[in-house]
């Protein structure tokens, strides 16, 4: 494959990034080929080194954050059709609380989820709270000289920290669970952005 | 290896490989390749890293009828490197207390 030929077929794979970015990045493997001629390469060779287009473009994907790439396509691309304006406007009653439902059942599920994780943590708080009142309450009531209530109280302690040890573990397995689940769902979007249109 | 430990390698090699004298991408990846191979895109990431963390700067010099981009190291990217030689010093002393354990066994 000739310079011009990777290139072009790079600049088509990487549709969908902002339009500075594919120059920057292109003017940067047009440099490398040419370097490389410069050594003694042939074009070919010069781009065989590169890599695959397929395979730049895949990492250069991954390393895009999503919000870059939603903000490119969120442009319009080509002048709108004055039809299809009056269309929105005249369908604004219908279509606009449809999207923003569909928008508040997305962020509600998702602060369900959180809200799943931020109540195990309160448990965990609880707990830890509960050990230490129970501690103060033991001490207050052996001040007092009330030794069975003191060694309930501390029986009490003690069965909060085992119970908290055990809930800091179940909350932390939950959260990265949670965090491993968003990352998945970004990358998955980012595919639905972009990864059509790779070669 | 450890992904975050790799990428702040890789930041001190480029930062390294600009340090004593402005340098170019392909340059950079030569001056590499006996140490780490690094693949251009790769390299594009680590760069831009840099010049948004201020560690180095940029400017486009005609080369051959060409444009080129040379990269400059900073201050702050040669603190960098200072600091990443610091924490290499304790990482060796704890690799060599790990390493004797191991032979006492």
């Amino acid at each position: 494959m000739n310079k011009q030929a990777f290139l072009e077929q790079l600049r088509r794979g990487l549709r969908g990034l902002p339009q500075e970015d594919i120059e920057e990045r292109l003017n940067f493997y047009s440099e490398m080929i040419d370097d490389r001629i410069e050594e003694g390469l042939s074009e070919a060779e010069a781009v065989a080194a590169i890599g695959t287009v397929g395979d730049v473009v895949s990492q250069i994907l991954a390393e895009t954050p999503l919000t870059r790439l939603v903000k490119e396509k969120i442009k319009p691309k080509s002048p709108i059709n004055p039809w299809v304006v009056v269309l929105l406007i005249l369908g604004f009653p219908l279509w606009f609380p449809i999207l923003a439902a569909v928008f508040a059942i997305i962020l509600a599920a998702y602060i369900v989820v959180w809200s799943v994780i931020i109540s195990l943590w309160a448990v965990f708080v609880s707990l830890i709270a509960a050990l230490l009142g129970g501690v103060f309450s033991a001490a207050c009531n052996a001040v007092c000289g009330r030794i069975l209530a003191a060694l309930s109280m501390l029986a009490i302690a003690l069965l909060s920290a085992g119970a908290a040890i055990l809930m800091f573990f179940v909350c932390l397995a939950a959260t990265r669970f949670v965090i491993w689940v968003t990352k998945k769902i970004a990358v998955g979007i980012k595919h639905m952005l972009i990864g059509k249109e790779t070669v | 290896m450890d992904i975050q430990l790799k990428r702040g390698l890789l930041d001190v090699c480029v930062l390294a490989a600009i340090k004593d004298k402005d340098s170019y991408g392909y340059q950079i990846i030569k001056d590499m390749k006996p140490y780490l191979s690094l693949s251009e895109s790769t390299l594009y990431t680590i760069l831009k890293r840099l010049e948004t963390a201020g560690m180095l700067t940029v400017r486009s010099a005609e080369h051959d009828g060409r444009l080129r981009k040379y990269y400059h190291i900073t201050d702050s990217g040669i603190a960098r490197i200072e600091e990443f030689k610091e924490d290499w010093k304790e990482i060796l002393s704890i690799y060599r207390f790990v390493v004797k354990e191991e032979e006492n066994e």
